[in-house]
């Protein structure tokens, strides 16, 4: 799961990346930034974070 | 007394609602015509009485001059000393480069250009002098933050960062970092950096790292204008990575850590800065894709802040929280740190250092703008003054007290948010920056101990890694299109303006810098982190976490006349 995560995160990265390349629209430009900082932080907070949650050092 | 409590805190409140209504109805009158206007205007209309006179004949440049009219003091004159100062830096100070012949105009010529670049030299070295000091108010705030008992381990980390740094960024660092961002004008060019490692993609070539300098020698860079571009970055590196020691701090191992800042040193940090600030894709999303100047981040929210503050928490990830933090319901508890007059002393340091972190980042004291460089102090002292306001009140409103370490923390938050913006905003847009950066960093810090129950001692991953991001997005909203630095920025004409003052493709930029912090930064550092976990381990044995780092790790106690508490080692809930 951390590996899912991590390329969450960067897929987060690309996705804003690629779309501009794909689309002169700034409205499109900047919704895919949203888009992919979000996905970024899901990656991160939501994923990896969890996956060290389960094992955390306090519940052992 | 529940009511008197409401009442005040209403109090409060509508006292912040007044102030920010304020700033915002300020901040919104548009800058009159002329304020904001390009310096080529007036130019512009003398232009055709200028194309009707004859064109003076150009000056012998090789012809000596007259001296006469400059009324160069006697030697007589000066041998009974100035006290008035009026005779010191004279016409006899300019020299000539043939003796014989006299001063000619070309001598005079190129004193002028050595002298702007001379002044350049010194303000970029003294504040790169000032930048290196706040490594000792980092050292002492992060060791005030946490227990006695880890205070010489805290600090050997915050001593040490500076030479593994120091010597990653020397071997490799600087050359990937600004190898290839050449020419520096405001340093006299130093051309030898002009080699760009870039790929074609899409029709459009993507800048990735530089390829000259390594160890400063290698293709030219043993040069003058080199070595003071490599100081003051290297400084700006070292800050990134000092932030990572205080979220690891009382439970990292001296050794996981040395590996982990030469690489962050060598590698991480280099090469995000290269994307913003050595000519790479990132600096060129205006030239490439007319997104306003390309992702601006005049002193480093994003590139030194923000890369330590996500670094800070994948490398906080891995480690774990310290033992006892967390109870066995995930409950946090409260470790407070050992001695908050150096918290707040170091504080103050940082406050210090930082005229010379964003002022020192034109590069220049003369020509190319440079002269702004007092609007970027002044906004670099309020943000920090509305930081630990913001922090104060925030704190104040939801616990009854003013938080000491808070407000500190909301201080640095502060000047964290203005280092990006500070050479494009004005100081409105700089009050307001720093004060949401200051509320910003209670709740983050809420956030990540409460939500995410990640353990970071000293606040780092809120004060650098949040507030980072929100200094590079706040670019995009209040860059309020005064300024450029020479008529270009990121190799585009025009200001660097932002969506508040008209611009939206500015915030675009912005945000795309920060899917990149998130997405790229954060994933290389987890990975490299990851391997070293693997290989040396991050994480001391508990029994040394719970005996205090100072002797396992470092061999002796920071204060050994003290008589320690005892640790109380229950996690029950």
């Amino acid at each position: 799961m951390k590996l899912v995560g991590l390329l969450m995160a960067l897929a987060g990265w690309v996705v804003p990346v690629v779309a501009l390349t794909q689309t002169q629209s700034l409205a499109a430009r900047g919704a895919a930034a949203v888009l992919g900082i979000l996905v970024s932080l899901v990656g991160i907070l939501v994923v990896v974070n969890g996956e060290h949650l389960k094992h955390a050092i306090w519940k052992r | 007394m529940t009511f008197w409590k409401r009442s005040r805190c209403s109090s409060w409140m509508v006292i912040a609602v007044l102030l920010l209504g304020g700033l915002t109805f300020s901040m919104m009158q548009k800058p009159t015509l002329g304020q904001g206007a390009p310096a080529t205007a007036p130019a512009a209309t003398q232009a055709p009485a200028a194309a009707a006179a004859p064109a003076p004949a150009a000056p012998a440049m090789d012809v000596p001059l007259d001296l006469k009219p400059a009324k160069a003091p006697s030697t007589d004159d000066l041998s009974k000393g100035d006290p008035g100062g009026t005779m010191t830096g004279t016409v006899s100070d300019v020299i000539a480069s043939d003796t014989k012949k006299g001063l000619t105009l070309a001598d005079v010529v190129n004193q002028v250009g050595q002298n702007r670049i001379g002044i350049n030299f010194v303000w970029t070295l003294v504040c790169g002098f000032l930048v290196m000091f706040m490594q000792a108010g980092f050292a002492i705030v992060e060791t005030g933050l946490c227990r006695a008992k880890n205070a010489n381990h805290t600090m050997m980390m915050n001593f040490m960062v500076y030479g593994f740094g120091l010597f990653s960024f020397w071997v490799c660092g600087f050359a990937l970092q600004m190898g290839g961002g050449a020419p520096y004008s405001t340093l006299g060019g130093v051309n030898s950096l002009n080699s760009e490692f870039a790929i074609p993609l899409f029709g459009k070539m993507w800048g990735l790292w530089g390829s000259h300098g390594f160890f400063l020698s290698h293709a030219g860079s043993y040069d003058v204008g080199a070595m003071v571009m490599f100081l003051f970055q290297m400084v700006f590196m070292d800050t990134a990575l000092t932030i990572v020691t205080g979220s690891a701090a009382e439970r990292w191992k001296f050794a996981a850590f040395a590996i982990s800042s030469i690489f962050m040193g060598a590698i991480t940090y280099p090469i995000f800065a290269n994307w913003a600030w050595g000519g790479g894709w990132l600096s060129q999303l205006g030239n490439n894709f007319g997104l306003g100047k390309g992702y601006s981040d005049f002193a480093g929210s994003g590139v030194v802040h923000a890369v330590g503050g996500i670094t800070a928490l994948a490398v906080s990830m891995i480690i774990g929280p310290r033992i006892g933090k967390f109870s066995r319901s995930g409950k946090p508890h409260s470790m407070p740190g050992h001695d908050i007059v150096i918290v707040l002393t170091g504080c103050f340091i940082l406050a210090f250092g930082w005229f010379g972190f964003n002022p020192g980042s034109t590069l220049a004291a003369s020509g190319n703008g440079a002269l702004r460089i007092g609007s970027v102090a002044v906004n670099t002292m309020l943000a920090g003054a509305t930081g630990s306001f913001g922090a104060l009140l925030y704190m104040w409103m939801r616990y009854g007290k003013p938080d000491a370490s808070m407000s500190g923390n909301g201080l640095l938050a502060g000047l964290v948010a203005i280092t990006a913006p500070s050479g494009f905003v004005n100081t409105i847009g700089a009050a307001i920056i720093g004060l949401v950066a200051g509320v910003l960093v209670c709740i983050s810090v809420e956030f990540v101990d409460r939500v995410l129950k990640v353990d970071d001692p000293v606040g780092a991953i809120s004060v650098h890694g949040t507030n980072g991001l929100w200094g590079v997005i706040s670019v995009g909203l209040f860059a309020d299109g005064t300024s450029n630095y020479g008529g270009t920025w990121n190799g585009v004409t025009g200001n660097v303006t932002g969506l508040f003052y008209g611009d939206a493709s500015q915030l675009v930029a912005q945000l795309i810098g920060v899917a990149t912090l998130l997405g790229f930064i954060f994933t290389l550092s987890y990975l490299v982190s990851w391997i070293i976990d693997l290989v040396v381990g991050q994480r001391v044995p508990a029994a040394d976490e719970l005996e205090g780092l100072d002797i396992p790790e470092m061999g002796a106690l920071c204060y050994p006349e003290f008589v320690l508490k005892q640790e109380e080692t229950s996690v029950a809930s």
